[in-house]
């Protein structure tokens, strides 16, 4: 009898610690761990934070949003501050294509020499819908992303020869014949494939280094991404390709439109 | 146990392993050979329109009869180039194993060429 009543009075005491825990606890940690706990509010739902990249291609199919367990690896800090501030899509299809690509589609479908195309359907059609950050928070943000470096000694050995000039031209065959690219990357709005990010904005985006790595083997940094790896371009070929996508960047591209 | 019995699990394991192993070229082939082939195969993917050179039709009996399965093979692992086609099929070698690419051609071999499998021909 008196063990149950201690019982009961302590699971009441309990109860109420839960309860003053749950309220405390965000107030505190928000004060001191700011963009750290930003990211676990708010990012973590969608994005992956801890790695490891999808191992088979049904936790591949999963994935809602890119992996941000490296992104201090992957991006520039400047892109990033200033693309949390005003958010847009980067890859056209969709971060997980296989959810936006229709094959029976409508009478809207994309015409060429009398055939019929899969096209793009859903969420990809309407704007890119994410969290914008106001200035500050996103230089805390970026700052805590720029921070997540797991995947520092697939860079660490790569490093852009900038003495391999090339023109915008050159650069074009190099991504349309030669390796083929562009079937997948567009180098500017709507000029090439769908399936893959964006080429003409790669260079402002990402570190050269985590360029000249994933070309070479994307499979190392996400074991079941659709691009294949090219480990035999030759090594000046992939020099020019990350220079030209560094250039490629610094062009207007919403001056025409 | 009734050697009949035996008989009847033998094919009831054959038909689960034939049936996982197709399963897995499928998923294969969806995720990555859809992006240009098309989700059936047709060489009608989402990215063909903004092709100079287009893929590959998997259902064009004609044509895929006059290729053997070590052409198939070779074009997914080293790309096009290696059996005198354009560029744009890169090489997967870096993506799928040995068994992958193989069960790949014979996955293949069930878009263009299904009649052809049911009567027997030697494809090489």
């Amino acid at each position: 009898m008196v063990i149950e009543a201690i019982c009961e009075v302590e699971m009441r005491y309990s109860f109420l610690v839960l309860i003053l825990a749950l309220f405390a606890a965000p107030v505190f940690a928000g004060a001191a761990e700011g963009g750290e706990q930003f990211l676990r509010t708010h990012c973590a739902s969608c994005h992956d934070l801890n790695g490891p990249a999808p191992q088979t291609i049904r936790q591949l199919w999963k994935r809602d949003a890119p992996d941000l367990f490296y992104a201090g690896n992957k991006y520039r800090r400047e892109w990033l501050v200033e693309w949390l501030q005003k958010p847009v899509r980067i890859r056209p299809a969709g971060v997980n294509y296989l959810r936006h690509i229709n094959s029976t589609p409508p009478k809207d479908q994309k015409k060429k020499a009398g055939r019929q195309y899969d096209v793009l359907w859903g969420e990809v059609l309407k704007p890119l819908k994410h969290v914008r950050l106001d200035r500050k928070k996103a230089e805390m943000v970026a700052d805590v992303l720029m921070s997540m470096v797991p995947n520092y000694a697939l860079t660490a050995n790569e490093k852009l020869d900038t003495s391999k000039k090339v023109t915008l031209d050159d650069g074009e065959v190099l991504i349309d014949k030669v390796h083929g690219c562009l079937s997948c990357h567009q180098i500017e709005p709507g000029y090439g494939g769908y399936t893959g990010a964006e080429l003409y904005t790669a260079g402002k985006r990402l570190q050269p280094a985590y360029m000249l790595s994933y070309i070479r083997h994307p499979k190392q940094w996400d074991p079941k991404i659709w691009m294949p790896g090219y480990p035999k371009m030759p090594e000046e070929d992939l020099q020019k390709i990350v220079n030209y996508l560094i250039l490629l960047a610094k062009e207007d591209f919403n001056a025409s439109n | 146990m009734h050697p009949i019995n035996l008989i009847l699990m033998g094919f009831f394991f054959l038909g689960f392993t034939c049936s996982l192993h197709a399963e897995e070229a499928y998923l294969n082939y969806k995720t990555y050979c859809m992006q240009c082939h098309g989700m059936h195969g047709k060489g009608d993917g989402v990215n063909v329109p903004a092709m100079n050179v287009l893929p590959r039709d998997h259902s064009d009996n004609k044509y895929m009869m006059t290729r053997t399965n070590t052409e198939i093979y070779k074009a997914i692992k080293f790309g096009g180039p290696a059996v005198n086609k354009s560029v744009k099929m890169p090489a997967w070698e870096d993506t799928f194993t040995e068994e992958e690419i193989q069960q790949l051609v014979g996955h293949i071999r069930t878009l263009c060429c299904e009649q052809e499998l049911v009567r027997g021909v030697n494809f090489r």
